[in-house]
């Protein structure tokens, strides 16, 4: 890897973590495509892009809710699609060394979160002067540029320096503890299911897994169309219990009470 | 109402929900969230409220960037309401600075909790696991990757503005309303038993458990993995882990930092006696 990749990697982790507008937080801060970008930085996109999907399981129903961030996936894509395509990994093995290191990374969002205040107070300095298109200095630019500045070199460094350990690493490592990074990578996105599963497997849905499951074992069909024949499914099962509740006397004094519990803020998955 | 006289031409409000959507996060913080970016959003539509009257205008901005936190897509209704309650203020409304900002802050908690569990709790993870597994199809393409971030740009644009605008038409009793007609239930649903489906189908092809144990019973081995679990219901491994970190996750609480660091010392342990291959 040369330095100037190095430092393409690093712009990356600052576009996908920094909230940079249009793209940021859903987008680029996913594995999924900053994995891309990273592949295409280091000449290899389609490895890139199935490495960083592997990452990606890990982090498919993380929730960054109230300004928490649970997990840093921008930092784990990058990296570990880097070292995956340098150090010649297959994505497995590069998803159990990416996800402690994702850990690492939400220093950086924690550290921006705290001292994004300056630019409060600032804020609030020229709304009182009246001065309000300065807003774009003090809400956009230079709280932009702080996050460049305490995410690009860091992500660099550790692309850099980690991919040309990368190799001697992985000799090291030939045998069982390369066997220990493959049933890691292996579980791992069991983490990324059970997290989305808090949100969804709940009440009369939760026999839908069971169904999604035994005929993705039994049938073959692709995760699309299994996505297709669950939509029909789920459209069908609310329009027949739909008609069931409209008969049902119960149904008016019901809902107002299933509203609360959407609109919970503090949702809790185990409150049924 | 129906007289009412509008004092910011469209495009300025237009011009306010793209700024709302584009700098939500730029300076997210602890201190006011997204205040700073409540204000920035009034940034195109200040003057049109009172021309010329520069107290009025740093009495409205300072209201406005007091603190806020909502769910960028979903909460963008509460400032395309919050623009229309100062529209109607400005002319002349009796309408209390408490009460545009009450109203805002009792919205944003039910928009946030509806807003992050269906976007980041149903619509990601589907949209997700359908790409991933577009990308990985065959050799591996870079197809789902591209798909992905088309759909989420144009999804995060489209819904964030058509919201705005609708709680700038429509104000704060309409999104009190859609609130409580149960619409959302049962969206929320019918998007649950969908990524239910497709969380099932997501176990069985990339969560990966193997178990390595081999019994030698008078000289025939019995490997457990194809005599056993392979035998009776393929997959059960992946199903069982997935279910017992989510146990973990609900009744005992763990965090995700948690499970991670479990997942990697039952890889040590299981892989270095070879429990787990």
């Amino acid at each position: 890897m040369t330095e100037f990749q190095a430092l393409l990697c690093g712009l990356t982790y600052w576009i996908g973590v920094g909230n940079i507008p249009f793209v940021s937080l859903w987008i680029v801060q996913r594995p999924l495509v900053c994995g891309l970008i990273t592949g295409c930085i280091l000449g290899d996109p389609i490895t890139g892009a199935v490495v960083g999907a592997t990452i990606n399981l890990v982090y498919l129903g993380f929730i960054s809710a109230g300004g928490s961030m649970p997990a840093d996936m921008a930092l784990a894509g990058i990296l570990g699609t880097a070292y995956a395509i340098v150090g010649n990994l297959d994505a497995q093995t590069a998803l159990a060394i990416a996800v402690p290191l994702g850990i690492l990374g939400t220093i950086v969002w924690y550290l921006r979160m705290t001292l994004d205040s300056i630019f409060v107070h600032m804020s609030d300095r020229y709304i009182a002067q009246g001065r309000f298109s300065m807003l774009r200095v003090s809400n956009v630019l230079l709280p932009c540029l702080f996050s460049g500045a305490i995410s690009i070199a860091p992500a660099a460094l550790a692309a850099y320096f980690g991919a040309s350990y990368i190799q001697d690493f992985i000799t090291f490592c030939a045998g069982t503890p390369m066997r220990i990074f493959q049933v890691i990578g292996g579980l791992m996105p069991a983490l990324g299911i059970a997290i989305t599963l808090q949100y969804i497997f709940k009440g009369e849905a939760k026999l839908f897994l069971f169904c999604g499951f035994i005929i993705a074992t039994c049938s073959g069909l692709t995760l699309i169309e299994q996505g297709i024949v669950g939509l029909l499914v789920a459209l069908l099962y609310v329009q027949v219990t739909d008609k069931v509740g409209t008969s049902a006397p119960s149904s008016g004094g019901g809902s107002s009470n299933a509203t609360k519990d959407v609109s919970d803020p503090d949702y809790d998955p185990d409150e049924d | 109402m129906e007289e009412k006289k509008k004092l910011i031409p469209r495009g300025k409000v237009i011009h306010a929900a793209l700024i709302w959507e584009t700098w939500v996060q730029t300076c997210y913080n602890y201190e006011r969230m997204m205040g700073i970016a409540c204000a920035i959003t009034f940034l195109p539509v200040v003057k049109y409220l009172y021309p010329g009257n520069m107290e009025k205008q740093i009495e409205v901005m300072t209201r406005q960037a007091e603190f806020f936190n909502v769910h960028p897509e979903f909460g963008s209704c509460i400032l395309g309401m919050a623009i229309s309650l100062e529209e109607d203020k400005a002319q002349g409304a009796n309408i209390p600075n408490e009460f545009i900002t009450n109203l805002k802050t009792s919205l944003m908690g039910p928009l946030a909790g509806v807003g992050d569990t269906i976007y980041q709790g149903v619509l990601i993870p589907i949209l997700l696991a359908l790409c991933i597994d577009i990308t990985r199809a065959g050799d591996g393409n870079i197809w789902g990757s591209i798909v992905y971030a088309i759909l989420m740009l144009v999804i995060s644009y489209g819904l964030s503005v058509g919201n705005f605008l609708f709680g700038y038409r429509a104000g704060g009793d309409a999104i009190m309303d859609f609130l409580e007609k149960g619409i959302l239930n049962k969206i929320l649903k019918a998007a649950s038993i969908m990524g239910c489906m497709v969380m099932g189908g997501l176990i069985v092809n990339y969560v990966s458990v193997h178990c390595g144990i081999v019994i030698n019973a008078s000289g025939t081995e019995f490997k457990l993995q194809e005599s056993l679990f392979d035998a009776v219901l393929p997959n059960i491994l992946p199903l069982m882990a997935t279910l017992a970190i989510y146990g973990a996750m609900v009744y005992r609480h763990w965090t995700s930092i948690k499970v991670i660091f479990a997942i990697v010392a039952v890889g040590i342990v299981g892989g270095f006696f070879g429990i787990l291959v």
